[in-house]
């Protein structure tokens, strides 16, 4: 089987976000499909896997156009699509996952388990997979629970498996019982189309690569006639490339120490310092705990144990706005989930943290509220229609400055980003940095939680890796690359 | 002309999408105008309808304003995204508590503490009002800081109040004193009894300007619209949701006052039962949001009029009484079938 994608075109709104994007999948290559976070490579494979409709352009299905309208749809063409975040069932039995939503049945409507049970066997089998079809699906570690995805997508006759980012939540020797699978699904003449961040990993294991950048497709060929290095070039683009660094600064006075930090299952013993005008990056793979030490430190979660200092002071913050009163904010990572109140307008979004401030004998006054907003979207050159507007009717970038602006109106000392340039656009992305860069030049340490190595390189002076729940690795200045975070995220620093 | 025309259509469908009150100002405007048929307006003896007419909204009006100032606190936990099904039964045990204290036939709690007149009217109206935001507070509580769904604890509180009042309320028959305190509620303006209908727009304009114009009620939008987000922005989640209920606790036991006041005597068992549907009733239709963050002061005073003006109607137009309540649920649907066109714009 043959999938083309032809000239495809895609926007949001205002913003497109695929510009004619072109490219062919055929059944036994296992193709990577690279590229930055919000460079078009979810929605190109949404629209594949019938969730999006194309503004324009074409797909066809060995030779002849295809409209997918549904998810459904697209399971009747043959294409699978095993998400990132997986959504098992947990409580059922693996064979009553993998028959989810296309279950046998007997006369009358009644299940079929005998023969949904025998199909599962056989199909387990075939693939030498050892999981017994009886077993509840909670039992099984993140790697079997993919596994059982994937015979799902078997089971309904795939012929081209989306799978997105498989890895983020897998160990090693995991790893290693996935691509065996993927392997023998290639030989029986499937096609993969494989999403991934790890290079070397889909050096390893991918036949052909297409690399997206900002919704064009910028590079694509054999896997075998490229080097990391040029893959890892044409992801990020020249753009990035010369984005400047953050000069790496002598800094003195320490604002906030941390000492043998603990959490059950989250974090453990991790200790660490930032100073005043520093920006500190802390990374690491999905699962690392960096957000969850942070939401602890912040009072979200404060039944840790071992000792928060601030100035020197022994410190726990019991409440979030405890947290905010001495200075220590945490921007959340995934703004619509987190940060954005959807139905307030950007002037209250942008100054929600510090909303007292603005009474008067317990009545909000208009007028200080609207100047100390209007200088952070000045400042942070925010394009909005009307203050009163809602807040959902702005740009993803222009919504996180609005969230910005909400945490600098607190005249914060620790400044917590997670995740900051999640799902804006390349231009935003600098241009937050840029502000980011100007908060830490008035004396505020900042911290940046981010998986993207590029963001971490680009805008930090030295950076913590953390591998479940520890740090593992701190990198500083130019030994900030890719390739030793990397090396430290994947466990293999030591 | 057709320029015109397109202007006063691209108008009204801006205002039926963009303006959330546009469509409830409408249904109103319609059954009001229903309202005006079935009083027989007559242009020639237009003083004899208008005296008509205004007679019959002080009626509706003052019919309301118990529901109105129920609905209004309903509005409030229902933009903070909660329920509240005990205000019917804090309505009930408030109002045995203000019987208890002013009792006329001797035993009165406040008479026996020595207190009389208005001195201990007052004292006995901020009582029961500090008593209703108590079963309030106990809401709240169990809400906020159980961590208990706020369907289930008011399910729960609306069975133990008044089946605990009844209880307690068994063989005691309080009078109240109407002929000293009645006047609280009926005293008349102009020869019109407006007492009620003016609490309930006091109460009203007090409420809009909480909700307008004050952190509080900016707060009770954050929490019912992302409890998340508003709680990692440092706002203390749990005593907005507290609050709330405390807030109409407090206010169903004013209505319960006002309602005593008027009538000078109490149902236990059937006194306000159904208050908490009615109070749903008229705030979702007044345009508010069901899973909280959007709804309005303004429109829920609308929703109360429509539901209530409805009533009105059905009576003028002779409408068997069985039948009226089929036509507010008939009304209720409608109201939730327009809201999404929000979902859909």
């Amino acid at each position: 089987m043959l999938i083309e994608f032809s000239n495809i075109y895609k926007s949001f709104g205002p913003v497109e976000v695929l510009h004619g994007v072109s490219m062919s999948v055929k059944g036994g290559q296992i193709m990577a499909l690279l590229g930055e976070n919000g460079a078009g490579k979810s929605t190109l494979m949404n629209i594949l896997g019938g969730l999006l409709r194309v503004d324009s352009g074409e797909i066809f299905l060995d030779g002849s156009p295809v409209v997918m309208r549904s998810p459904n749809e697209s399971i009747a063409h043959g294409i699978a699509f095993i998400h990132q975040e997986l959504s098992p069932a947990n409580d059922l039995r693996v064979y009553e996952n993998m028959f989810l939503g296309r279950e046998e049945r007997k006369r009358f409507g009644f299940l079929d388990r005998a023969k949904m049970r025998q199909k599962a066997r056989e199909l387990l089998a075939d693939l030498e997979i050892e999981i017994d079809e009886e077993t509840y699906m909670r039992d099984l570690d993140a790697s079997h629970k993919q596994i059982v995805e994937i015979t799902r997508a078997l089971l309904c006759e795939a012929r081209t498996i989306i799978m997105d980012e498989p890895t983020t939540s897998l160990a090693e020797h995991e790893i290693e019982l996935l691509f065996k699978l993927v392997r023998k699904l290639v030989a029986q003449g499937v096609g993969i189309i494989f999403i991934s961040h790890k290079l070397n990993e889909v050096k390893d294991l991918c036949t052909d690569y297409v690399v997206l950048r900002n919704g064009y497709v910028v590079a694509s060929g054999k896997m075998d006639e490229v080097t990391t290095e040029q893959l890892s070039e044409h992801i990020v683009g020249h753009e990035l490339a010369q984005m400047s660094r953050t000069a790496v600064m002598h800094h003195e006075d320490e604002i906030l120490r941390v000492e043998h930090l603990s959490r059950e299952r989250q974090f453990s013993d991790v200790s660490f310092s930032v100073k005043s005008g520093e920006i500190l990056g802390i990374t690491g793979l999905l699962g690392d705990g960096r957000s969850e030490l942070f939401r602890s430190i912040f009072g979200d979660t404060p039944d840790y144990e071992g000792q928060v200092y601030l100035d020197g002071q022994p410190f726990h913050a019991k409440s979030t706005s405890q947290a905010i009163r001495v200075g220590i904010v945490l921007v959340p990572s995934n703004r619509k989930e987190n940060a954005i109140i959807p139905d307030l307008s950007v002037l209250y979004n942008g100054t929600l943290a510090t909303l007292r401030r603005y009474c008067r004998l317990g009545l909000l006054r208009r007028a200080p509220q609207e100047s100390e907003f209007l200088v952070h979207a000045a400042d942070f050159r925010l394009k909005y229609g009307k203050l009163d507007d809602l807040v959902t009717t702005l740009s993803g970038g222009n919504q996180q400055k609005v969230v910005l602006s909400r945490w600098l109106n607190t005249n914060p000392r620790v400044l917590i980003l997670d995740n900051p340039t999640q799902g804006v656009d390349i231009g935003a992305k600098q241009e937050i940095y840029e502000i980011i860069r100007k908060v830490a030049s008035t004396g505020v340490a900042v911290v940046v939680l981010s998986g993207e190595g590029q963001e971490i390189i680009r805008l930090c002076e030295r950076t913590l890796v953390m591998y479940h729940g520890q740090i593992v690795g701190e990198l500083r200045g130019d030994d900030m690359t890719e390739q030793a975070i990397m090396k430290y995220a994947t466990g293999l620093g030591a | 002309m057709d320029m015109c025309k397109n202007k006063v259509i691209k108008w009204f469908s801006a205002q039926w999408t963009g303006n959330p009150l546009f469509s409830t100002t409408l249904a109103l405007c319609a059954i009001i105008i229903l309202q005006t048929c079935a009083l027989g307006f007559d242009y020639a003896s237009f003083g004899e309808w208008w005296s008509k007419f205004c007679n019959n909204w002080i009626i509706v009006l003052r019919n309301n304003a118990t529901t109105g100032i129920v609905s209004l606190g309903m509005a409030f936990v229902i933009i903070s995204a909660g329920i509240d099904l005990a205000v019917g039964s804090t309505f009930v045990a408030s109002g045995a508590l203000f019987l208890l204290l002013l009792d006329s036939s001797g035993a009165g709690l406040l008479a026996s503490a020595g207190l009389s007149g208005w001195t201990a009217f007052s004292i006995a109206v901020v009582l029961v009002v500090l008593f209703g935001a108590l079963l309030g507070g106990v809401n709240g509580v169990l809400v906020a800081d159980g961590g208990i769904p706020p369907f289930i604890v008011t399910l729960g509180t609306m069975k133990i109040y008044r089946s605990v009042t009844q209880h307690f309320m068994q063989g005691r028959s309080p009078s109240f004193p109407s002929s000293d305190f009645g006047s609280f509620s009926t005293v008349t303006i102009g020869g019109y009894m407006v007492m009620p209908i003016v609490y309930w727009l006091l109460i009203a304009a007090m409420l809009y300007v909480i909700s307008k114009k004050t952190v509080f009620g900016t707060h009770v939008v954050a929490v019912g619209s992302n409890e998340k987000a508003a709680k990692l922005t440092g706002i203390s989640v749990k005593a907005v949701k507290r609050m709330v209920y405390v807030m109409t606790g407090a206010l169903v036991a004013f209505a319960s006052v006002i309602q005593i006041c008027r009538i000078g005597s109490m149902d236990y068992s059937n006194a306000g039962s159904g208050y908490e549907m009615d109070a749903i009733a008229a705030v979702i239709v007044g345009g508010t949001r069901m899973s909280g963050g959007r709804g309005t002061v303004i429109g829920t005073m609308l929703g109360v009029l429509i539901i209530g003006v409805m009533n009105n109607l059905l009576n003028l137009y002779g409408v068997p009484p069985f039948l009226r309540e089929a036509f507010k649920g008939v009304i209720v649907i409608i109201a939730v079938l327009l809201q999404k066109k929000e979902a859909t714009s």
